[in-house]
């Protein structure tokens, strides 16, 4: 029974990462982090926010104090395929240091990811930053475990007062200098503010082993402190919507994305201002 | 296609030259090339296009000269435009700015910016200062592939290029040498190197307003006769399909085959001119003797012009040509007239195996005559412009185009070409043609459009049949382009472009028996740029591409990113590329554009799985020498696992002296 079960487990597992690679917002080796992003389809490679240190380190710089937050993603309501992520920024003078860690999976196979990054404003319309990232990858029996470190970075362009411009690659070295192999991406996008209430977004996305993914979404502050999201994105035609609620102590958002055949994801994120 | 796609670039570009001319032109005169050959894939003759932009960029047109000859320099301006900047200059005065051009009416604020940098405001014409010195540039270039390492090469596979130029005044002289991968460096009788070309050249202002000796190019009329250059008219967005001036120029590209050798003239006298040329080379090809007999005839010119290999070696220099034409052509007050007479002879014969029916029409013998009469006439708002040539009964190749401008804001082309089966020309392209070919007949419309303030809009439809059969088909076929382009220029510093481009081709059907049927192709791409220049020293660049082949559903996808960045306290400039891509099959491969050395350019065709980036970088010696490196890696993935990458290495120094 118990090799049985250890037989199982190949399966299952190549079940389960199909399904996370089926999941929204691209590539399964970077996190999905934030329900603010979730909420808006992830696009957010140029948009403000406590998890840039996930999307785009270039906007680090715009956390303006120190914060921590920590993230839950359950998708399609299955716990297996949770992922917790929590993240922290620390702004240093002119430099903006982040440290991220998150956990994909579960027992019999999970994937970790931690980084360190920093932001810099490089002058009044742009801002990069760089991350340094180690990913695992561990399964029960005899795949057992794989490491590797790679490093993402991102540009961000303030093209106007209200429009501006994001960047960002991740593992852009080519897998010919490395044993193994671990996919690249490339995301560009721009967002718009209509005015103090409204801004939108639009980016394009392509990782190594996937076509295209476009992805469009709005953030509005229908009531004070209180703002409501909508997405898209053309892969596995999903939608999504969210909520951000802004309390004395804490920001709180809760994400929903739909995928056209598995179900509903759903994620909710707390971050925390220090001072 | 070409000069559109160049004239793009460099209005892409031009926020960035716009805060220094000198050094970043040459960069963005080299960037062109990025949007060169997608369609086609003509890098030899798009490199013609590159050096006139650098010849162009080095001696800029005196536009208020008001003289025809100097502003048909500016080769990409129709006809019309050239005609309503003579007349604004000579009734309204010399224009001070050049800003002034885009309130020209004909110009706009996008074709002022890309003359910027390649006009001056002096009207007169004057030997610079030291033009009584001589003057020498050379550029000396390495390339080096991983996968020109061939085991059957006869040499290393490094590729070598020396260009040099030596001018004092009216006169200049100057050589191109070149070993392509695989090739010896110095071979044959006497001893040179693979590509060896020189010529020596006298430019006047009287009678005589040109004398080459050595290697030279050439184009007359509408190119259907002799046109050794690109032709025009290939692109739906371009603002016009007519041919430029008739021109002889020394020849200073790589193609190994398309030139003359010789001597050429032109002369002009009033009204009249005339262009006389003669030219005696070897060419390559495949030849065959008929045993016992000793005879030998050419089966195939080879037009590659490598001969890294025992078995291409053999076909270097195996037949000599020999051509020899008269060019004259008389202007009236806006009509021009002209008559062209070319022949080509070869040492041995060609035959060709006409129970082929694909070769039915194709040339066999040792001897070839084309007559040709042009013309070109402006008729108030409108271009006509067309050409007659003949090889022979019933071989003949007709173009008959038409420019309206019915506005300042628009222009509409029309465009009819007919070359009948047997139609020849071994040194033709004309408009709205790759090849000199027959058996082709097109139809072809498009307009280009100022739909508003900083907008423009342009597309076209081309329709052309194939009555007889050729490569690939079996059947009479047919094929059909359309495009719509649009391009937004909403300030100075930004640039953006989306175009959608649809395009139709038949060929056999596979694995049939008997006379195959001809399948449709269909190829769909949508295709979308931008460019921000965030100051004088950076700027940024992103294209989306997206492509897919309708019958087999297979798609391709590209994202990449460029940035270029200055130096401000170093003579360093760097350019830096990264960019994904994945396309199902070769069908729905796509061609990305790349910054390369100067006077060179690169436009790798991104097929399968992977990325590809570049870096390359460029530092100034002083006010003497510019060296430039670049290095790019392409990475492939089978199954989304690298399995293949190839690395790329050039150098290039550039030396006056």
């Amino acid at each position: 029974m118990k090799q049985l079960s250890s037989l199982l487990k190949i399966p299952v597992s190549v079940l389960l990462i199909s399904l996370s690679l089926a999941v929204t917002a691209g590539d399964p080796y970077r996190p999905s982090a934030g329900a603010g992003e979730s909420g808006m389809g992830y696009a957010c490679v140029m948009k403000n926010g406590f998890w840039t240190s996930f999307h785009n380190q270039a906007l680090l710089p715009f956390n303006d104090s120190p914060s921590a937050g920590f993230s839950y993603e359950n998708r399609f309501g299955i716990s297996q395929l949770s992922t917790r992520s929590a993240a922290v920024i620390i702004p240093a003078g002119k430099t903006f240091l982040s440290g991220i860690y998150s956990r994909f999976g579960y027992a019999d196979y999970k994937r970790d990811i931690a980084g360190v990054g920093c932001g810099l404003r490089l002058s009044e319309r742009l801002y990069s930053g760089i991350q340094i990232d180690y990913l695992s990858e561990k399964t029960s029996g005899e795949y057992d475990y794989a490491g590797s470190v790679t490093f993402e970075a991102g540009l961000l362009v303030l093209f106007s007062e209200n429009t501006r411009i994001g960047i960002h690659v991740f593992n852009p070295l080519p897998n010919s200098l490395r044993k193994k192999e671990l996919p690249s991406c490339l995301r560009v996008g721009a967002g718009t503010s209509f005015n103090e209430l409204l801004f939108a977004a639009v980016e394009a996305e392509l990782s190594t082993g996937n076509s295209i993914i476009l992805k469009t979404g709005f953030e509005y502050e229908a009531f004070s402190k209180i703002w409501i999201r909508g997405g898209f994105c053309t892969e596995n035609t999903s939608f999504s919507f969210g909520a951000g609620f802004l309390t004395k102590f804490a920001k709180i958002d809760i994400g929903f994305l739909t995928h056209e055949q598995l179900g509903v994801t759903s994620e909710v994120s707390v971050v925390f201002k220090i001072k | 296609m070409k000069i559109q796609k160049i004239v793009f670039t460099f209005l892409l570009f031009f926020p960035v030259w716009s805060f220094g001319q000198g050094d970043k032109l040459k960069e963005f005169i080299a960037s062109t090339a990025e949007e060169l050959a997608a369609d086609d894939s003509d890098p030899e003759a798009a490199s013609s296009y590159v050096e006139k932009l650098y010849d162009l960029a080095e001696n800029p047109v005196k536009i208020n000269s008001a003289d025809e000859t100097e502003i048909s320099r500016l080769f990409f301006l129709s006809d019309f435009q050239v005609k309503i900047l003579i007349d604004y200059v000579r009734t309204s005065g010399k224009i001070v700015s050049i800003y002034e051009i885009a309130n020209i009416p004909g110009f706009d604020r996008e074709t002022a910016q890309i003359l910027l940098p390649l006009i001056t405001l002096e009207s007169r014409y004057t030997l610079s200062p030291d033009s009584s010195i001589w003057r020498s540039v050379s550029l000396t270039t390495f390339s080096f592939r991983d996968n020109n390492n061939d085991t059957s090469f006869l040499a290393g596979p490094w590729r070598i290029l020396e260009r040099y130029r030596l001018t004092k005044g009216s006169f200049s002289a100057g050589f191109v040498a070149e070993k392509d991968p695989g090739e010896k460096l110095i071979s044959g009788n006497p001893p040179l190197p693979d590509f060896f070309s020189v010529n020596a050249a006298y430019n006047g202002r009287g009678i005589i307003r040109k004398v080459i000796l050595g290697d030279y190019s050439a184009r007359f009329g509408q190119g259907t006769n002799i046109n050794t250059g690109i032709s025009t008219g290939l692109s739906l967005s371009a603002p016009g399909y007519m041919a430029a001036r008739n021109e002889v120029r020394p020849y200073t590209s790589t193609d190994e085959n398309n030139f003359f050798r010789g001597a050429a003239a032109y002369l002009a006298y009033r009204n009249l001119e005339a262009m006389f040329f003669y030219s005696n080379k070897s060419i390559d090809a495949s030849v065959s003797s008929v045993s016992g007999s000793g005879e030998s005839s050419v089966n195939s010119f080879y037009r590659d012009g490598t001969h890294n290999t025992a078995s291409l070696l053999k076909k270097k220099d195996t037949v000599s040509e020999i051509a020899g034409g008269v060019n004259m052509s008389y202007n009236f007050r806006n009509i021009m007239v002209g008559f062209t007479w070319s022949g080509d002879k070869f040492s041995l014969p060609v035959k060709t195996d006409v129970t082929d029916p694909e070769n039915y029409f194709k040339f066999s013998g040792k001897t070839n005559s084309i007559y040709s009469v042009t013309y070109k006439g402006l008729f108030g708002k409108m271009l006509m412009y067309g050409e007659f040539s003949s090889s022979g009964y019933k071989k003949y190749g007709l173009i008959q185009g038409l420019s309206f401008r019915p506005s300042d804001r628009l222009t509409i082309n029309y465009l009819y070409r007919n070359y009948s089966g047997g139609f020849i020309s071994f040194h033709g392209k004309g408009t709205g043609s790759s090849t000199s070919a027959g058996n082709e007949t097109e139809l072809l419309g498009s307009f280009t459009l100022e739909a508003a303030k900083h907008l423009f809009v342009s597309g076209g439809c081309d329709l052309r049949d194939f009555p007889w059969l050729r490569y690939r088909n079996s059947a009479p076929s047919r094929s059909l382009r359309k495009e719509l382009r649009i391009r937004y220029f909403p300030t100075e510093i930004v640039a953006a472009d989306i175009s959608y481009t649809y395009r139709l081709t038949m060929a056999d059907s596979p694995g049939e028996y008997g006379i195959p049927e001809q399948e449709n192709k269909i190829i769909r791409s949508i295709k979308s740029s931008g460019r921000i220049s965030l100051s004088e020293n950076l700027m940024l660049g992103t294209v989306i591409e997206y492509k897919i082949a309708e019958n087999s559903v297979n798609r391709g996808t590209v994202l990449l990113q460029d940035i270029y960045y200055k130096f401000e306290n170093l003579p360093l400039r760097v350019w830096f590329r990264y960019c994904l891509f994945r396309t199902d099959d070769w069908d729905t491969r796509i061609y990305t554009y790349e910054n390369d050395l100067l006077n060179s350019f690169s436009i790798p065709a991104l097929s399968g799985e992977g990325s590809r980036s570049y870096i390359m970088a460029d530092v100034k010696t002083g006010d003497f020498g510019e060296f430039r490196i670049k290095y790019g890696i392409t990475s492939l993935a089978t199954n989304g696992k690298d399995s293949d990458y190839r690395n790329e290495l050039k150098l290039q120094y550039r030396v006056r002296f």
